[in-house]
């Protein structure tokens, strides 16, 4: 049962980084960030639900990445937001003029 | 309930020097807040007042023995304290660098003070913490504070963009980060203080499994995305470029002052039966850095972009100390970190003079300062030679020692491409010298025929020549007094057990 659920967290981990790295929407990249801080909170709890019955510090840990992928999100809206203010288009493929 | 009231009152003292900082942000939001207050650098005053005393707490705490605080949260001894004297002292020289520059294109003042302070105290918990959820949401005080800083002037689309990449890798890399803790925290049989997971690491006997060699590199990756070791450096010139400069002064030292001492203690407490692997990849890392952040520094034309590899191949330095492994490498790397402050946030005070009264960070239009400003071509010189190097100036005593103790423990590689990186840093650097004192054609570029030169008179002086002054002053001096500074990091270290493991 355990590795049958790791599994599942590092296939989300794995659609995460994939999904960062193709989308071309900022709202979409931020919502694969998301996906990857669930794959470690999916481990956490898999985890602390076999070895750390007692003081489940799993549990706890994984509530604190919850509220910190919030701010997270929240800073990254706001970015959203104040690009779309700038430019009309939160699409990433058109931000280059930061280059070598 | 009696026994925690006592405990409370022991944990007071470990934390005091966050504890007057965090007082001094309440204070600042409050008076903000409810006082129409017209003239803004009362604000600077408090926060400096209250950074130079969490500093001298900590050099008066430099004597006690160290404690474990906290349920074992948060752990004080004397290596900490230097990493957050560091810390502290890299926010007191930057805040004076932030103020005439926030002046001058107009921004709200107090949320920049606040964004600031935060993240000092994020990287200052950052230092000292002792389990992985501490750690974790140290690291994420620190750089959510940094992302907000790095998209403060939200009208330039500059800074849209640079700060977009930044939250977006920053984002990635601590949550591979985390994904290795969750990996760390189940490996070890649910313990989550970094001695305990040692332990539960030997007890549960995965000490050496692929496992916990997965852990380290999703680690190492996480933590290389925040220093910009190598392979994972993309970000750092384009976030650099973008960026204000005084919040990438900020950046480019406290946010490597607070994962190094991250790096160390982590691997040094969790990973004691895996040294060759870690340190191994760290060698590879601090090789490619030096090669490659210096050959990419030779081709770039913007200022800040040229910094950024520059400090690429700075934090692949700080790496060979890092990898000796030893009381002496750790020392060396201590000391070059020192000078390192001051060397960058020299130059970075410097750029931020030059771009404020012409508005530009070309390279080339830095040409012929020398007819304009002799005293700032003069401190720039300065800081660049001695980023690169160069024998009277401190950076030079500084490399020495790095690469000496590197060259006992026989680390004969790292030393020779660390030494012939060097040559070649020597030569961008010299170009750019060049470039400011030769004025062979008679002909200045057009920026530099509008800087306007304030008058040099000893009342009269704006905040960051102040800075600059300062930092070079001691980039150029701090380098005769190193035995000095040697021997007191080595009788403070020698008190620690954590080094000597």
């Amino acid at each position: 049962m355990l590795e049958h659920i790791l599994s599942l967290g590092a296939y989300l981990f794995c659609i995460g980084i994939f999904g960062l790295i193709t989308s071309r929407n900022m709202v979409r990249a931020l919502m694969c960030l998301e996906l990857i801080f669930n794959a470690v909170n999916i481990n956490l709890i898999t985890f602390s639900n076999s070895f750390d019955t007692q003081q489940a510090k799993g549990e706890i840990f994984a509530i604190f990445i919850i509220a910190i992928a919030a701010a997270e999100a929240a800073i990254g809206l706001a970015i959203v937001l104040a690009i779309y203010r700038n430019k009309n288009s939160t699409r990433i493929d058109q931000f280059n003029l930061l280059k070598w | 309930m009696e026994l925690e009231l006592d405990l409370s009152f022991f944990y007071k003292t470990t934390i005091l020097p966050e504890c007057v900082l965090i007082f001094c942000l309440i204070s600042i939001l409050i008076l903000d807040l409810i006082l129409k207050i017209k003239d803004k650098n009362v604000f600077f005053f408090i926060s400096l007042v209250s950074l130079l005393l969490s500093i001298f707490i900590l050099i008066f705490q430099l004597k006690e023995e160290p404690v474990i605080s906290f349920l074992g949260n948060f752990q004080a001894d004397n290596f900490n304290k230097i990493f957050r004297i560091f810390i502290a002292l890299c926010s007191i020289l930057c805040i004076p660098l932030s103020i005439d520059f926030i002046k001058c294109t107009k921004l709200a003042i107090t949320e920049f003070l606040i964004f600031l302070l935060t993240a000092t105290i994020g990287g200052m918990f950052l230092c000292g913490a002792n389990d992985l959820i501490t750690i974790f949401v140290s690291l994420e005080c620190l750089s959510l504070c940094s992302y907000l800083l790095s998209g403060y002037t939200k009208k330039d689309v500059r800074s849209n963009e640079a700060v977009m990449k930044y939250l977006l890798i920053g984002g990635t890399s601590s949550s591979i980060l985390a994904y290795g803790f969750s990996w760390l925290y189940g490996l070890s049989g649910g313990e989550f203080q970094l001695q305990k997971i040692a332990d539960g690491l030997v007890s549960t006997e995965m000490y050496n499994s692929f496992g916990s060699l997965l852990a380290l590199v999703f680690i190492i990756v996480g933590i290389g995305f925040k220093l910009s070791l190598v392979p994972f450096h993309q970000w750092t010139p384009d976030v650099y470029e973008g960026s204000p400069t005084p919040v990438v002064a900020f950046l480019s030292v406290a946010s490597k002052i607070a994962g190094l001492a991250l790096l160390v203690r982590l691997f040094n407490i969790v990973f004691p039966f895996l040294p060759n692997q870690w340190h191994s990849l760290l060698e590879i890392s601090a090789i490619c850095s030096m090669i490659l952040g210096n050959l990419v520094a030779i081709t770039q034309t913007s200022m800040k972009r040229m910094l950024a590899y520059s400090s690429i191949s700075q934090i692949g330095y700080l790496m060979i100390g890092l990898v000796t492994g030893n009381f002496d490498g750790y020392t060396s790397m201590i000391v070059y970190l020192l000078f390192y402050i001051f060397m960058n946030l020299g130059t970075f005070a410097c750029i931020i003079l030059f771009g404020l009264r012409t508005g530009t960070d070309n390279i080339r239009d830095y040409s012929g300062l020398i007819l304009k400003d002799p005293l700032l071509t003069f401190s720039l010189a300065l800081c660049l030679l001695s980023l690169g190097g160069i024998p009277p100036l401190s950076g030079f005593f500084g490399k020495l020692y790095l690469f000496w103790c590197a060259w006992k423990t026989g680390l004969y590689f790292l030393v020779f491409i660390g030494l012939f990186t060097s040559v070649i840093s020597i030569y961008y650097y010299l170009k750019i010298i060049k470039l400011l004192i030769t004025t062979e054609n008679k002909e200045v570029t057009s920026y530099v025929q509008s800087y306007t030169v304030s008058s040099f008179s000893l009342l009269s002086k704006n905040s960051i020549e102040v800075s600059i002054i300062i930092c070079v002053i001691a980039s150029i001096f701090l380098g005769i007094f190193m035995n000095p500074i040697i021997n007191i990091l080595q009788i403070n270290l020698h008190l620690n057990t954590f080094t000597n493991i």
